[in-house]
C-alpha cells in the first residue's frame, strides 16, 4: 500500500486493532446488519469486554448452546425486562473489586425501546459506567418480525400487517436516541453499517465516555429477512436511510447534540422505502406521512443542536 | 415472643426493629453491590443501609434501581461476576422480579435477599402474610424463615454461609412477617463485626466459585437444550437437597461463635412427650410458644414444630419429629388455590403414610393482617387434641375468618 493514497475502507480497517471473536460460519441470515455490527464492536473496543445480550436475533450465536459457543467473548446471557440492570450489576462491581471492564451491553429495539426501557432509563439516569449499544432492526424479528416501539409509519409486519383493513402500523416510530440524549449522560450517538469509519469512532468516544458513566449507541441494523430486501443490499439500506435523513448521524455530549453529518440535499424517503418490501404497499399519500414524520424528527434534532441543521416544519405538523 | 439473650463480651444489646436487624444483619455480612428499592414493609431495611453507605459505615456499591425488577438483575450479575450482594423486597416487588428471581436461581448465583412477607396483589392489600413466599415457592430458592428480629439478623449472617458454600450455590431468601416484625422493636444482641468476620471466613478458604471476568472467555447464560438443561436442572436440585444439612451445620457452627441455635431446619419446643403438636412458621410461633407454656402448666401434651426452612422443604427433620405424635394441627398464614388446606398443611400431607397415623388437621390463620391471637391458637390446640382424642374434626378451617365455616355448611360460598 505504500506511496498509494488510502481508501476509504482502510480507513475503516485501522479501527480494526483487535481479531474477531466469532466463528467464521455463525448461525444468522445472510446479509444480517446485526451481525456485521456484533463483528465489528469487539474488533474495535477489544476482546476483553464482557457483552450482556438477551432473547433475540442476537441470541442463537451470543449466548452459546450448553456449553459451546460461537466465540471467544465474556458474555452474560440474561433477559429482555431487566439488560441495563445487568450491566449495571457486573459495571458496578468490577468497580468496587478494582477490576478494568467495558460492560458492554447488546440488545435490541424491543429490549432498548419498549420492555426494557424502564431499566435502561434507570440505568442512564444513575449514570451507570458501561456501554449500552441497541441494534435497532425495528422490530421482533427473532420472534417473527412483530411491531415494535422503534417501527416506522407504514411498515407491514406481523403485528400491524397491511391488510384491506390496514396501510401496517399506523403510528409514528419513538426517537429512542433523543429520549436518551435527554437523560443527559456523558454520550450518545446514531451510527449505522454504511459509515462504519463513524461508527468506529463513536464506539471509542463510548469507550472515553463510560468512564464518566453511562454510553449509549443506537445503531441502525436492518434486517434483510423481516424487511424484505435482497441480502446484498444492507449497507445500501443503510446509506439511503442516512441520505433521506430517515436516520441522522449525530452525537450527544452530556445531553449537547452535535450533527455529525449533514446531508446537504436529503433524498426524498421514497428512495430509501422503494428498496424495501415492507413499505411496498404504501402510496403516495402514505409516504408523505412517513417523509413528513422524517422532516419533524430532524427538524426536532436540528433545534436541539448546537450545530443547527437547516429545516423547515412540515406543512401538517404545524399547530 | 421469647428472645433469649446469650449476652456474650463479642456483642452489643440494642433495641431494634426486625429490619433494622436486617440491615444491621447486611452491614456486617460487608457486601460488595446492594440494591435498594423501596416497598412497605420493607422500606427501613433500604433506608438504614443507604444511611450506613452516606455515612461511610458501609463500604459497598449501592445502586438505588428504579423498580425491584432491576434490584434483582442488578444483584444477580454482581454476583455471578463474583461479588457478594445483598437486597431486600416485599410481595408486590417479589412479583415485579419474578423473572430475574427465576434467572438467578438458575444461574446458581448465590445471592441473598430478605422478603419482609405481605399479602400479594390480586386483592391490595397493605398487610401481613405469607402469600408471597408461597406465589414463589418453586422459584429454586432456598427459603428461611425467622420467628422474631434476633433471628432476623441471625438467618440474615447465616444464609450467606449457606448461598455462598461451594457445595450449595443457591440463592437463599430470609423471610419474616411484614408489620409484625418488619415494625417491632425487640432486643437483639448484635455481634461485632470481628466476629461476624470470622463466621464468614470459612467461604474465602473454599475452592474459588466460577466468575464472569472481563476476557475471561467464560460465559453465563447459555442456552440449556437437553441434556444440557437436565444436566443443570439435576445439579440445582442435588444442590438443594444437599442444603439441608449444610444448614444444619450451620447452625451449630453458629452456636460456637455466637451461642445462639435453633435446630437447623427445624426447632422443636416441648415436643419430646408431645402427643399433640402445632406446625407453624414465622412470628406466630413466639405466641404458640407462650400458649403451649399455658397448657402444659394444664397437663396437656402439647408441642411446636417450628419450619426454620421451608425451600427446600424440610421432611425428613418433620418426620423425625412428628412420627408417632397423635394429631398434627398445621398452621398456615397462606392459601393453596384449587387445593383443600394450607399449602404447608397439603405439603406436609404427602408425608402422611412415614407420619405413622398421626391424624393431620389445617389451620388457615393470620391473612391480611388478622392477628394470630392467644385465644385463637388456643382454639387451634383445642381443636387439635380433639381429633387425636377421636372427635370428628373438620379439616380445614379459617380461624381468622369463621365466615367461611358457615358458607361451606351451606354448601355455597359467596360469588
Amino acid at each position: 500500500m505504500t506511496g498509494k493514497k488510502k481508501g476509504k475502507l482502510t480507513k475503516v480497517l485501522d479501527y480494526l486493532k483487535y481479531e474477531d471473536p466469532f466463528s467464521k460460519g455463525v448461525a444468522f441470515c445472510p446479509g444480517c446488519g446485526l451481525e456485521l455490527l456484533v463483528r465489528f464492536i469487539p474488533q474495535v473496543l477489544g476482546n476483553d469486554i464482557v457483552i450482556t445480550g438477551t432473547p433475540s436475533c442476537s441470541a442463537p450465536v451470543l449466548l452459546g448452546q450448553n456449553n459451546q459457543s460461537w466465540h471467544t467473548l465474556s458474555y452474560f446471557g440474561t433477559l429482555m425486562t431487566g439488560a441495563a440492570a445487568n450491566a449495571t450489576g457486573l459495571a458496578r462491581y468490577y468497580r468496587k473489586a478494582g477490576i478494568k471492564n467495558t460492560v458492554v451491553c447488546f440488545n435490541g429495539d424491543g429490549t432498548a425501546a419498549d420492555i426494557g426501557f424502564g431499566n435502561l432509563s434507570g440505568a442512564a439516569e444513575r449514570n451507570e459506567p458501561f456501554i449500552y449499544i441497541c441494534y435497532d432492526n425495528e422490530g421482533y424479528m427473532n420472534t417473527g418480525i412483530q411491531k415494535s416501539g422503534t417501527t416506522p409509519y407504514g411498515a407491514s409486519t406481523t403485528t400491524t400487517p397491511f391488510g384491506s383493513a390496514s396501510k401496517g402500523k399506523n403510528l409514528r416510530r419513538m426517537n429512542l436516541a433523543l429520549k436518551m440524549a435527554m437523560h443527559k449522560i456523558p454520550y450518545t450517538a446514531t451510527a449505522t453499517l454504511s459509515d462504519l469509519g463513524d461508527l468506529a469512532k463513536k464506539l471509542l468516544k463510548a469507550k472515553e465516555a463510560k468512564e464518566r458513566g453511562f454510553a449509549f449507541l443506537h445503531v441502525l441494523a436492518p434486517c434483510t429477512t423481516g424487511w424484505g430486501y435482497a441480502p446484498e443490499n444492507t449497507i445500501e439500506v443503510c446509506r439511503r436511510a442516512v441520505k433521506t435523513n430517515y436516520f441522522p448521524l449525530w452525537e450527544a455530549i452530556n445531553g449537547k447534540i452535535r450533527m455529525t453529518k449533514i446531508v446537504k440535499k436529503p433524498k426524498p424517503v421514497s428512495t430509501y422505502t422503494e428498496l424495501i418490501k415492507k413499505f411496498a404497499h404504501l402510496n403516495e399519500a402514505d409516504l408523505q406521512i412517513l417523509q413528513d414524520d422524517v422532516d419533524y424528527e430532524y427538524c426536532m434534532l436540528g433545534g436541539l443542536s448546537v450545530l443547527e441543521a437547516e429545516c423547515q416544519l412540515p406543512a401538517s405538523l404545524e399547530d | 415472643m421469647n428472645t433469649k439473650i446469650n449476652a456474650k463480651a463479642n456483642s452489643q444489646i440494642k433495641v431494634i426493629t426486625g429490619n433494622a436487624a436486617a440491615a444491621i444483619a447486611a452491614k456486617l455480612a460487608r457486601p460488595d453491590v446492594v440494591a435498594a428499592y423501596p416497598i412497605t414493609p420493607q422500606t427501613e431495611i433500604i433506608e438504614q443501609i443507604s444511611k450506613f453507605h452516606a455515612n461511610g459505615e458501609m463500604d459497598c456499591e449501592l445502586i438505588t434501581v428504579e423498580g425491584e425488577n432491576s434490584a434483582m438483575n442488578a444483584v444477580m450479575a454482581a454476583s455471578l461476576a463474583g461479588g457478594r450482594v445483598f437486597t431486600a423486597t416485599s410481595s408486590w416487588g417479589l412479583v415485579f422480579m419474578y423473572d430475574a428471581v427465576l434467572a438467578t436461581a438458575g444461574a446458581r448465583a448465590p445471592v441473598v435477599m430478605v422478603n419482609v412477607n405481605r399479602e400479594t396483589p390480586g386483592i391490595i392489600a397493605v398487610s401481613s402474610g405469607q402469600q408471597d413466599m408461597i406465589s414463589t415457592r418453586d422459584s429454586g430458592w432456598i427459603f428461611l424463615i425467622a420467628e422474631n428480629c434476633q433471628e432476623v439478623l441471625d438467618l440474615v449472617l447465616q444464609a450467606y454461609r449457606l448461598a455462598e458454600d461451594y457445595d450449595i450455590q443457591v440463592p437463599v431468601m430470609v423471610h419474616y412477617d411484614g408489620f409484625y416484625l418488619s415494625y417491632l422493636s425487640e432486643v437483639v444482641d448484635v455481634p461485632f463485626q470481628e466476629e461476624v468476620d470470622r463466621f464468614l471466613a470459612v467461604l474465602k478458604d473454599q475452592p474459588e466459585r466460577t466468575k464472569l471476568v472481563p476476557g475471561g472467555k467464560l460465559g453465563c447464560g447459555s442456552h440449556g437444550i437437553l441434556g444440557g438443561y437436565l444436566e443443570l436442572r439435576h445439579k440445582h436440585v442435588s444442590a438443594m437437597e444437599r442444603s439441608k444439612a449444610k444448614f444444619e451445620q450451620i447452625d451449630k457452627e453458629y452456636q460456637e461463635i455466637f451461642g445462639r441455635s435453633y435446630g437447623g431446619q427445624v426447632e422443636a419446643y416441648r415436643m419430646d412427650d408431645a402427643d399433640v403438636v402445632l406446625v407453624g412458621s414465622g412470628s406466630m410461633c413466639g405466641t404458640i410458644k407462650t400458649v403451649i407454656d399455658a397448657k402444659r402448666e394444664e397437663g396437656v401434651k402439647v408441642g411446636l414444630l417450628k419450619m426454620r426452612m421451608y425451600r427446600p422443604f424440610p421432611g425428613e427433620a418433620m418426620v423425625k419429629a412428628l412420627k408417632g405424635k397423635k394429631a398434627i394441627g398445621v398452621v398456615d398464614r397462606s392459601l393453596c388455590f384449587g387445593f383443600k388446606g394450607g399449602p404447608i398443611y397439603t405439603e406436609l400431607k404427602a408425608f402422611e403414610t412415614q407420619l405413622e397415623g398421626s391424624k393431620m388437621v389445617s389451620f388457615i390463620d393470620g391473612i391480611a393482617n388478622t392477628d394470630i391471637t392467644t385465644a385463637n391458637v388456643e382454639t387451634m390446640i383445642d381443636t387439635t387434641c380433639g381429633l387425636a382424642a377421636g372427635k370428628e374434626v373438620r379439616e380445614v378451617t379459617w380461624i381468622c375468618y369463621p365466615e367461611a365455616q358457615e358458607s361451606d355448611a351451606e354448601k355455597m360460598g359467596g360469588r
